[in-house]
């Protein structure tokens, strides 16, 4: 229960997008993370405890409790190469001559060349026609492992060929029954499991409009349910791929998996870097990531070093309008 | 919270009658930290209405939440321009409370750290949402090309919103107007001190043309 309501104690899931919303119990709009190991950590340095720190703790206890570390880098990674490989696609050099070393100079960076789209700043690499779904993306400003598997759990099936039989394999029997998550993300877990439950083997496929059906089918469960970044693209590769032999020819190839595979610690770091808007780096200091800022649709409007923070929900101006 | 909702309020009900002709221009003041932004909101509000906008100090992050001054008259060439100014926290990105320890205790320095940040996102909430114009402006006597600078002036004219470089501090020294005339060639630059009152006919000529 990595965020609860401060107000009536209800938990919400890591990546979960109740909250954004006010909790649906009492309508509170205070929230804090905790993660799963909420008593360590607060034990551990009350005062303290920062984001970073409560990202340690929420990141150890993914680890440990997720049983598979590999397969959670494997996919955030996936996703960062994504990223990484779009941004390079179009980097033609940043024109800014300041590149600070700081947290989110990459994303910046990366922003000074998208203002005619700064809307969509993020869509360069979704190329989706649900983009709307990804305005708010919360899902890719939160740490590897806030994202409760969803966009990170659909990367892999991206690139069609073996890595989409193995997200098959894997993701149903191990999401669900993935203890602390399971909890509280049932509703996200099993619409997943369902979206992904109907997809069968290339093979069995017998034409390619059918399953260009399913493939949409599948796309837009799973766009409902968790907004994945990915869902266009896994349509692609899913209609293209006949040939589990053949990499698709067009279409984007997120990443063939390979032997290396960077370590949660660098996966953190990297994504820390590109997608979180308000870095903590300890208390008094933070790093902003400003396009970030301006691309949220919610946004903070109250920090605090224990981890909390308050988010603006858009439903309390609605009410005071209703004051007038 | 109540502040924010009241302000959010009346934001919307301003954005409601966005087109409608009387309605005042919002002027969002923007720029980095300690560029004068509240000394130029102040020398505007006194000038036009008597009051004040806010506190100003040499102290980076003064302005910590954006205030407005609603409903000030600029009166040029016997024509009356009426803007709503809102004068923004400073953006960066990058906050740190130990640039404050100097001026104050420890307590003291890592609040206004955690509120200097709420302030950028508030700024950057603005600037998406809420204002018809940015008066963008800079020290003349920093170097005008960083990060957040080609930034936030990338993200107006993406916005297509009217916007006018103003080069502050010109009473300084090292101030070089021309400086800032080369980084941002595609938008006016007007030179000013807004501590000192120098050149502000101007300012107010453009204003006026501007956001009129």
């Amino acid at each position: 229960m990595p965020h609860q309501c401060t107000n009536c104690g209800r938990t919400f899931a890591d990546g979960s997008k109740e909250m954004l919303s006010g909790c649906p119990d009492c309508g509170g709009n205070k929230f804090q993370f905790a993660p799963t190991t909420t008593a360590a950590a607060e034990s551990a340095d009350g005062a303290g405890t920062d984001g970073s720190e409560a990202a340690e703790t929420a990141s150890g206890s993914a680890d440990a409790s997720s049983s598979e570390p590999d397969n959670v880098a494997t996919r955030a990674a996936e996703t960062v190469r994504d990223w990484v490989s779009a941004d390079s696609a179009d980097d033609s050099g940043p024109d800014a001559t300041e590149q600070p070393p700081s947290a989110g100079s990459t994303a910046a960076a990366e922003s000074d060349r998208s203002w005619p789209a700064s809307d969509d700043a993020d869509s360069s690499d979704s190329e989706s026609p649900s983009d709307g779904e990804f305005e708010e993306w919360p899902e890719t400003a939160r740490r590897p492992e806030d994202r409760s598997g969803s966009p990170a759990a659909a990367a892999p099936e991206s690139t069609g060929t073996e890595s989409d039989e193995q997200s098959h394999s894997q993701t149903p029997s191990n999401r669900p029954s993935n203890g602390p998550t399971a909890t509280m993300a049932d509703d996200e877990n099993s619409a997943q499991a369902d979206a992904r439950s109907e997809v069968v083997p290339s093979d069995d496929l017998p034409a390619h409009s059918e399953r260009s059906e399913k493939g949409d089918a599948e796309s837009d469960a799973d766009a409902g349910s968790v907004a994945g970044p990915h869902s266009e693209a896994k349509t692609g590769a899913g209609v293209e791929s006949d040939d589990a032999d053949h990499p698709p020819e067009h279409g984007r190839v997120v990443s063939e998996p390979s032997g290396q595979r960077p370590s949660i610690e660098d996966l953190r770091a990297e994504l820390n870097e590109q997608f979180e808007s308000i870095k903590i780096v300890r208390p008094g200091q933070y790093e902003l990531n400003l396009m970030e800022l301006y691309n949220r649709d919610e946004y903070i409007i109250s920090l605090q070093e224990d981890g909390r923070y308050v988010i603006d929900v858009p439903d309390s101006w609605h009410d005071g309008d209703e004051d007038d | 919270m109540g502040l924010f909702t009241e302000l959010k309020d009346s934001i919307s009900r301003a954005t409601d009658r966005l087109f409608s002709e009387q309605e005042p221009k919002r002027i969002g003041i923007y720029g980095p930290p300690n560029a004068g932004k509240t000394t130029l909101a102040n020398r505007i509000a006194r000038d036009w209405t008597g009051d004040a906008v806010g506190a100003e100090s040499h102290v980076p992050h003064e302005t910590r939440r954006a205030r407005r001054k609603e409903n000030v008259e600029i009166e040029r060439d016997g024509k009356t321009v009426t803007i709503d100014i809102v004068d923004t926290p400073g953006v960066t990105t990058k906050v740190d409370y130990e640039e404050f320890t100097d001026e104050m205790d420890e307590e003291d320095a890592i609040r206004r750290s955690r509120e200097a940040t709420e302030g950028v996102a508030e700024a950057m909430h603005w600037l998406r949402e809420d204002v018809d114009g940015v008066i963008y402006v800079l020290d003349s006597a920093e170097d005008p090309i960083t990060q957040v600078n080609t930034m936030l002036i990338g993200i107006v004219e993406s916005r297509d919103l009217p916007v006018l470089i103003f080069a502050n501090k010109t009473d300084l020294e090292e101030s070089s107007v021309k400086r800032i005339e080369d980084a941002f060639p595609q938008h006016k630059t007007i030179p000013l001190s807004a501590k000192e009152g120098d050149n502000m006919d101007e300012v107010y000529d453009n204003i006026a043309e501007y956001f009129g």
